[in-house]
């Protein structure tokens, strides 16, 4: 009389994450003109913007930023007056550039480590889809030497190679409550790698608008050995081996971008920049457990993602000799189709606005300020595989600051 | 001037700053044409708050009329009272709490038997004896009285007033039984409210299913219909507003469908390969049994004990093993066959042809929990992202006696009579957060 009662616990935590997560945050002059600098040259930060350009700089930089990130999400879940929002933690995307060449020389160097992707949100253990999210802490780090060359006074084209190191820490409450009535929790944690690589092509055109083009290469990134750690209830403990590890392979899109630098008159510059990127890559994801149980098993979620567009718009006025003010703003699609919205980073339409100031600190130092307001648009949706249903609306405010030393 | 650029500058920052977190707008709470002032719930051990096989503080608190209340609050709901255990006796009637699962992945459950609120036990003759409960005095807006058939509600047909019969029911009253002379349909319907819900009847079929068609009976379709019509105008006399909810389908809850047929001749056949059926009592005709094989379409109850399978039993033709021969079937009361479903059935299908037709008369909101229960037994049901099923235990929906609901299911049954009462009334009481109800508990 075995078995009469298994107990197939169809209890498998899925995790969803990576939506929406890119970071557009490279630069804090480039900020402030609503992050453009495909098209045009402002400092060392043309190692991200446009490898191609780098070897047009008329200087050599080494600079540093830092925009602390404020990510305010709010959900209403469906049929409620419930109004869950995100708990106030701060992001620290940063930057570094280096871009060095002889004097007057056709080549450069560059190197730069910069954060393109990532999310941290935390939306608690009491709220309505704690099942689907407590909180995710998701940073990919870009290193990337680069060389580029002038081939002519009018062009230059470059390339690097781009290293990504990436970490994950997901949390999630499991349905399977203990004596006390408390949920357990399913924890994701760890880091990997991927390698990937980007070029760009910069020209002067003889009517002095310059053109630039780049293509940034998709970064697939494993973790090929992060800890899963669960809390379950004593009696269930075996259903969900300790220790246990997971591999998961994460699709950081490939973007290529077209920009645009135009100089009406001394004083100004105009930048537009238009990016493409290629979530279309994001059809899965999969997570593959070392040790596997009936309760536990590697899981497949489709994602589905489709191509996303970004526009962006942005100025410079040179006010005096030592003062820069700069404005901007743009507007980005949604890589995340209808029925596939999580609370990892509730993606949806963007639009933002940018503002910044620069100053000459002394003859070699810039400092610069840049403040990014993005709104992302209301979205109501019913999640297909979690059910989840409700409306997110999110604000994020990034302020920023860096140094760049040039000579 | 130049202090009036500044006042903007602050204004505008603090406006900035309040900014920071967005809010969705949300439509204004209304009651629409109903009035949730005075809420009161009628019904048996579903809405008293019933689970894993007894009557406690943690299941009454967890009751759907008491979710529905709490979500009616933003809707002027008023205060909503459960004859609630104290917590020295928060116990009650005692109930089966999972203490652990054997090798083979069955579950160990314990019945917790400290801290309960017995009273006595009364012997009634030509009745049995009737477990009495530590009284309850004080207002009251949970009417559900575990047990409790629509049957019985006017006492009509009863040796005594049902109230003398039914320990959860006498605990209500004052005096004691067998004195007791109150009606359920009058208790319900003495103090006036504004608002009802009724979810009655699920007894006059289900003791007859549960028993295996041995211990019980099921209420005549016709004396079902009248009683009902009877209650939904004795509860709408004032022009009350309510909600009802239809008879579930027996055979969609675990306790017919976690124990079958097939998994018993499985285990069966890995001792004795050459066993081919097990053998029943089952219904033909009327009140005629006879022996047969037993099939998939023949349900096992949850509390039958497997062990009793193949073990030697006394019978005309000598000793013989239990379950494995026509002369010694498996007993009736363990066995829900396939003629006695038809049978339950039929009798549902009518009952809730009538709580359909009696509140479409009468212009009540109907939770249709029929087609729900079906729709969760066939399909399941995913909410929050966690996934639910009609499942026993991993289902997380049906408390340990595989016929009441967990928090996690009673706060969703409470959220199917919330849109129900919202789609009729035009109100928008908020649905409740299944995700801070919990499913069994795990030790």
């Amino acid at each position: 009389m075995r078995k009469l009662l298994l107990l197939a616990l169809a209890l498998l935590p899925v995790f969803a994450f990576a939506q929406g997560f890119q970071v557009n945050l490279e630069g804090q002059k480039q900020i402030g003109m609503g992050h453009t600098g495909t098209g045009i040259l402002q400092d060392g930060a043309s190692v991200f913007f446009n490898p191609g350009a780098v070897a047009m700089l008329p200087q050599n930089y080494i600079q540093a930023g830092v925009s602390p990130l404020f990510y305010k999400s709010d959900f209403n879940p469906s049929g409620t007056s419930i109004q869950d929002h995100n708990a106030d933690k701060i992001a620290y995307p940063f930057t570094f550039y280096a871009a060095w060449g002889p004097k007057a020389s056709f080549w450069k160097l560059g190197l730069a480590v910069y954060t393109p992707f990532g999310g941290l949100t935390d939306w608690g253990d009491t709220w309505q889809g704690k099942y689907v999210l407590e909180s995710l802490n998701l940073k990919a780090i870009y290193i990337q030497p680069t060389i580029s060359i002038r081939l002519a006074d009018f062009l230059s084209i470059g390339g690097g190679f781009v290293y990504n190191r990436g970490s994950v820490d997901l949390t999630q409450a499991l349905p399977l409550a203990n004596s006390s009535g408390q949920a357990g929790q399913a924890e994701l944690k760890g880091s990997g790698k991927g390698y990937g690589w980007n070029a760009g092509i910069y020209f002067k055109t003889e009517s002095g608008v310059t053109i630039g083009i780049t293509h940034r290469s998709q970064v697939n990134t494993t973790i090929p050995n992060g800890n899963a750690i669960f809390t379950v209830p004593t009696s269930l403990a075996s259903s969900f081996p300790q220790p246990n590890t997971f591999s998961s392979t994460i699709p950081l899109p490939a973007v290529n971008s077209i920009g645009f630098g135009f100089y009406p008159c001394s004083k100004w510059i105009l930048a537009f920049d238009m990016n493409l990127v290629g979530w279309d890559a994001y059809k899965t994801l999969s997570f593959d457990y070392k040790s596997t149980t009936p309760a536990l098993q590697d899981t497949h979620e489709p994602r589905n993602y489709q191509d996303a567009v970004s526009l962006r718009g942005g100025a410079q006025y040179k006010a005096n000799d030592k003062l820069f003010i700069r404005f901007g703003g743009g507007y980005a699609s949604t890589a995340v189709m209808d029925g596939y919205v999580s609370p990892e980073a509730p993606d949806a339409n963007r639009v933002y606005v940018t503002g910044g100031l620069g100053y000459t600190l002394a003859k070699h130092l810039d400092l610069d300020l840049s403040f990014e307001y993005e709104h992302l648009m209301k979205r109501t949706q019913t999640n297909f595989s979690t059910q989840l249903s409700g409306t997110f609306e999110t604000n994020v405010y990034i302020p920023g600051i860096s140094l760049a030393y040039h000579w | 001037m130049k202090t009036f650029k500044q006042h903007i500058y602050i204004i505008a920052g603090l406006l900035l700053l309040g900014a920071c977190k967005p809010d969705i707008h949300t439509p204004k709470p209304s009651s629409g044409s109903a009035d949730f002032s005075r809420y009161i719930s009628v019904g048996n051990s579903l809405t008293a708050g019933y689970a894993d096989g007894g009557l406690y503080l943690a299941g009454q608190l967890n009751s759907y009329p008491s979710i529905i209340a709490k979500q009616m609050q933003s809707v002027g709901g008023g205060a909503f009272t459960q004859p609630l255990f104290s917590t020295a006796q928060a116990n009650g009637s005692g109930y089966l709490s999972l203490t652990g699962f054997n090798a083979d992945g069955t579950p160990i459950t314990t019945p917790v038997t400290t801290n309960l609120a017995i009273r006595g036990l009364l012997p009634l003759p030509g009745f049995g004896n009737v477990t009495l409960y530590t009284k309850y005095t004080g207002d009251l807006n949970n009417y559900g009285v575990p047990g409790i058939k629509l049957l019985y509600i006017t006492d009509a047909g009863l040796p005594l007033p049902y109230a003398n019969l039914n320990g959860y029911f006498e605990r209500l009253l004052p005096g004691n039984s067998p004195t007791l002379t109150t009606s359920y349909l009058d208790f319900v319907t003495a103090k006036p409210f504004t608002f009802f819900s009724n979810w009655l009847g699920n007894n006059d079929a289900l003791l007859y299913a549960t028993s295996g068609g041995a211990g019980d009976f099921l209420t005549d379709e016709n004396t079902f219909a009248q009683l009902y019509g009877l209650l939904i105008s004795r509860l709408t006399a004032n022009g009350q507003k309510g909600v009802v909810a239809t008879i579930p389908d027996v055979t969609s809850i675990p306790y017919f469908n976690t124990i079958t047929v097939g998994a018993i001749l499985g285990g069966v056949q890995k001792a004795n390969p050459s066993v081919q059926a097990i053998f029943i009592n089952a219904l033909v005709s009327g009140t005629t049994y006879a022996p047969r094989a037993a099939t998939a379409k023949d349900l096992i109850v949850l509390t039958f004990p497997t062990s009793k399978i193949g073990q030697p039993v006394s019978t005309p033709y000598g000793m013989l093993p239990y379950g494995l021969t026509p002369y010694s079937p498996i007993d009736n009361q363990y066995v829900l066959d396939e003629n006695e479903i038809a049978l339950t059935q039929e009798h549902v299908n009518s009952y809730n042809a009538n709580i359909k037709s009696i509140a479409a008369a009468k212009g009540l909101a109907v939770f249709d929990a029929y087609t729900f229960l079906n729709n969760v037994k066939q399909y399941g049901l995913v909410e929050n992202g966690v996934s639910l099923s009609s499942a026993y235990i991993s289902g997380g929906i049906f408390s340990l006696d595989g016929v009441h609901l967990t928090p996690r299911g009673y706060s969703i049954v409470a959220n199917e009579f919330i849109k129900a009462i919202n789609a009729k009334y035009g109100s928008n009481i908020p649905l409740a957060n299944v995700s801070d109800y919990s499913g069994v508990k795990f030790p």
